[in-house]
């Protein structure tokens, strides 16, 4: 291993033996591996020289990401991530200390492997990934997204998908998605275009709780529906325009003695302060071993395919650790109608009678859409635009009219969101 | 992606919140949602060793120092090897070469949280098994991987002499396959793990078929007729089922619905009291009327007993009186538990025991390696969990290898050596399953690979089963837990 570069970052940093354990592996094929493994060099050359790889989140799952891949023998590492370090990141995000509080975490997270891991490079990126372009995208062989966000994920899927141009190989970018809840968790493999993909399986996730305002407003039974009413009715009541922010104490404080009094009011018990934080933050339990069996399962599905050394996990694994270890390996269906990877309008059935806001309705309450605030148009009309205010306000007097009279059965409507990734097309027709 | 409104409010309760949280709490905060401060109490408690200082061992660690177990020794007299420090990430790259392994990892685990306490201990274990034994049972659990055969056998015996011993934790791997399996201590001549609070999902049955006295009381007294429109949509559907359950059995000579027919006409009757068409209680009792006809049995009936209904459509008083109702039961029902019990037990632990009296479990388990002792029991799984199995003989076969050649020799097994080892651990004529040449061409491949993701995810599903055991929450696993990494799967070998 002579030093053939000048880069800091190359395999000069590597020593005798240092891939012993992983060349086992990259020497020799399995009775499970693909003819078209390249075993030895070949193959060794393109994880440690070549291979480029993107990894969404810098968290929970990231940490783990970051660290698997680098011993791996990955070496062009990038990670975007928006936040920063939080003291309640700390019991499971374990590339960050104490003194890391506030610092952006893609950035600590980057230089902490760097440090440990000689040779790997980690390029970090401090912000959102839809600051970024296609051009940026095309760049990696792969994405891995340690994400704890619905939207982020749509809209990581949504650009892989679109990045796919049949005439260029190198334009599919498999993506590997990993999440966690408490014992719980996911890790699955999506080829855009030819398996699975995020927005296919959009109808998995669990329904949010909502609690209705009459009973937040009215007839509280729960801690949490103090909470809300403190948080949803009294605050805006008391502070006017002043914004909530949910990471400042002081507002967790007036919320939750506002919210206390409430219960001691109507006798319930149960309000905590953690309880008023985890209502209005929306808190997941989070614990490093479910992470890190989550992130394990996502790099060794890089590695494999990376390498072609194993066969690949085709395509969800889902693991539910609270009774025991139970696990399900699945494929997981592709939607012929999937509004990203289906390539076909979306078919919906309507009573003549359902008017525009009814239709609207109807499009937010299905949980495999997931559609906030829609706006509504045909090819040559405007249905119902949320915004802007005087677009709004032309087209609302749509809103009662009856669907049939705008759009003819067979007609195409385009829907457009701000949590949708991309627009949806349904095709209309009419029940008789 | 909402957690259990219940199970938060459980274990946050548990927490002191009267004021903003102190740092500790803070940085804790995302686990007590889970095991809450009995758990993190036990968590501080704990004495783990963990036998020798590889990738796999180290990655355990890290998932139990993190959320802050209270000591871990490292027991490994090795120097860091170029291959260890290539694979491992608690040691330093090449500035950790011809240090000792355990001083190495234990300075850098310990960075993860300072108030977790490391030692390193640069004895052999066969020093220890040797001269020292009475210093294992001092640990609260024990960690082992890719134990040597000869030593394994040692320690899983010396551990499953007494029932004080610690609990012992096996993990093997090889490239990517792996296995890990609990010891549980022995008791009273079998071995058993009690699970104080098992989180079950789930629903109770809230005695619906066998009201308490109060709650029929409650429920007759309702004049659901005369009552006005508002105050008619806010009943509990508690109440509801109570209610149409109780002028069923008069009708029907004391017997709740049992047909199909006659539980879509229980159903009807549900909906037909209805006094406007959107009463969301009345939908609520429709959907829940199974429970008029699903019989509480022992287990449900403590549940019942301990626990509060789950929300429900009603205004504010009818709820809490309905809550209260369940509390003053549970507390009468607590009271004649203590005039059972013949030896005193202090308050805290009987409220700890009814409160999750409906979520006790029992689990018995058994010595590591009973079942590779029996040919027949074995036999039996090639029918059965042939996958599980099949991974399960080819690290077996490894092991025994291992055991037969030189200490420190390369190890190098052949498919043919090893299919041999496996196919003398099963009955004669017995064959081996046809899952075993993917098993064992993968054991071949790579004998002693501990893969940096493989590690991890042991890593991360050990110290899950860790937690589970100390903190006496959730159910840990029962049987010997296979992994597959190739084709991404677990499955549980049943012992």
């Amino acid at each position: 291993m002579a030093s053939q570069s000048s880069n800091n970052h190359s395999a000069s940093a590597d020593w005798p033996g240092r891939y012993h354990h992983i060349d086992h592996i990259l020497d020799t094929p399995g009775p499970r591996t693909d003819p078209e493994f390249a075993a030895g060099d070949q193959v060794k050359n393109f994880l440690r020289k070549e291979s480029k790889i993107l990894v969404i989140g810098a968290g929970g799952l990231g940490c783990e990401i970051l660290a698997n891949l680098a011993l791996t023998g990955f070496k062009d590492i990038h990670v975007i991530d928006m936040d920063t370090i939080d003291i309640s990141n700390l019991n499971r995000q374990f590339l960050f200390r104490p003194k890391d509080v506030g610092q952006p975490k893609a950035t600590v997270a980057a230089e902490f492997i760097m440090r440990r891991v000689p040779g790997v490079k980690v390029t970090p990126y401090f912000g959102k990934i839809q600051d970024k372009d296609d051009d940026y995208y095309m760049q990696f062989n792969l994405v891995i997204c340690g994400l704890d966000s619905v939207e982020a994920r749509r809209w990581m899927n949504a650009t892989l998908v679109n990045l796919v141009d049949p005439d260029v190989p190198d334009s599919l970018k498999p993506m590997i998605d990993g999440g966690t809840e408490g014992f719980k968790g996911q890790a699955r493999v999506i080829l855009p275009t030819i398996t699975s993909c995020y927005e296919c399986s959009l109808d998995m996730l669990n329904k949010p709780t909502a609690f209705p305002i009459c009973t937040i407003a009215n007839t509280p039974r729960l801690p949490e529906h103090c909470v809300e009413w403190a948080s949803v009715l009294e605050w805006p009541r008391v502070h006017g325009d002043r914004k909530m922010d949910t990471d400042d104490p002081e507002h967790i404080g007036w919320l939750y003695k506002v919210a206390a009094a409430r219960a001691a009011d109507f006798k319930i018990e149960g309000v905590t302060w953690s309880l008023t934080q985890g209502v209005v933050k929306n808190i997941i339990p989070a614990i490093a071993s479910t992470n890190a069996i989550i992130a394990a399962a996502c790099c060794n599905e890089a590695f494999k395919i990376s390498t072609s050394s194993a066969a690949f996990l085709n395509n969800y694994f889902m693991l539910i650790g609270t009774d025991g270890v139970y696990s399900y390996t699945f494929e997981h269906e592709k939607r012929d109608d999937c509004p990203v990877c289906g390539g076909q309008a979306v078919d919906i059935t309507l009573n003549p009678e359902t008017t525009v806001e009814q239709l609207i309705e109807t499009l937010t309450e299905r949980q495999d859409l997931q559609i906030k605030k829609p706006s509504l148009s045909t090819p040559t009309k405007q249905i119902y635009l949320q915004a802007p205010p005087q677009l709004e306000k032309s087209t609302r007097p749509n809103l009662e009219k009856k669907v049939s009279e705008l759009v003819p059965a067979g007609g195409e409507v385009t829907v457009t969101s701000s949590t949708l990734p991309m627009s949806l097309s349904l095709r209309i027709s009419y029940s008789t | 992606m909402l957690i259990d409104s219940k199970n938060v409010e459980e274990s946050t309760t548990a927490l002191v919140t009267e004021e903003a949280p102190d740092n500790k709490t803070r940085r804790y905060d995302r686990q007590l949602r889970l095991w809450a401060a009995s758990g993190q109490s036990a968590l501080e408690s704990s004495r783990l060793l963990v036998i020798s200082g590889t990738a796999t061992s180290t990655s355990i660690l890290k998932n139990l120092v993190l959320p802050g177990i209270g000591h871990f020794t490292i027991l490994d007299p090795r120097k860091v090897t170029p291959e260890d420090s290539g694979n491992n990430f608690f040691l330093e790259g090449p500035s950790s070469i011809g240090k000792s392994r355990a001083e190495e990892a234990v300075r850098l685990l310990c960075e993860l949280n300072d108030g977790v306490e490391g030692k390193a201990d640069l004895r052999s274990l066969e020093e220890v098994l040797d001269n020292d034994k009475e210093w294992l049972t001092e640990f609260s659990l024990v960690i082992a991987h890719n134990l040597e055969g000869g030593l394994l056998d040692r320690l899983s015996k010396l551990l499953w002499e007494d029932e004080s011993h610690p609990t012992l934790a096996i993990v093997r791997s090889s490239g990517f396959l792996a296995e890990f399996y609990i010891q549980y201590h022995e008791h009273t001549g079998e071995s058993f793990i009690c699970v104080i609070e098992s989180h079950p999902e789930t629903a109770q049955s809230l005695q619906i078929d066998k009201p308490f006295p109060a709650l029929l009381r409650d429920s007759l007294a309702l004049d659901f007729e005369n009552m006005d429109v508002t105050d008619h949509g806010h009943i509990p559907y508690v109440y509801i089922l109570v209610r149409v359950l109780e002028d069923w059995k008069k009708a029907h000579n004391g017997s709740p619905p049992s047909t199909y027919a006659e539980r879509q006409e229980f159903k009807k009757l549900i909906l037909a009291m209805r006094k406007k068409s959107d009463e969301e209680n009345f939908e609520e009792a429709e959907s829940q009327a199974y429970r008029a006809w699903t019989a509480t049995t022992v287990p449900s009936e403590i549940r019942d007993l301990f626990s509060d209904p789950k929300d429900m459509k009603a205004d504010t008083n009818k709820y809490i009186g309905l809550q209260k109702l369940y509390k003053k039961r549970a507390e009468e029902e607590k009271q004649i538990f203590k005039s059972y019990l013949t030896a005193p037990v202090d308050d805290a632990t009987v409220d700890a025991f009814v409160k999750n009296a409906h979520a006790l479990k029992l689990l018995r388990g058994k010595r590591w390696g009973s079942l590779d002792e029996d040919p027949k029991a074995l036999a039996e799984l090639v029918e059965t969990s042939s996958k599980q199995l099949s991974t399960h003989l080819a690290l077996s076969a490894l092991t025994s290898l291992a055991t037969k050649q030189q200490p420190n020799a390369p190890l190098t097994p052949t498919v043919e050596a090893l299919t041999a080892e496996a196919q003398a651990l099963l009955p004669a004529g017995v064959e081996l399953p046809a899952e075993f040449g993917d098993a064992v061409g993968e054991v071949a491949r790579a004998p002693n690979a501990d893969l940096p993701n493989t590690a991890a995810l042991l890593g991360g599903i050990v110290a899950q089963e860790v937690i589970k055991m100390i903190t006496k929450q959730y159910i840990p696993i029962h049987g010997s837990c296979i992994i597959d990494l190739i084709e991404t799967w677990t499955g549980i070998l049943p012992v």
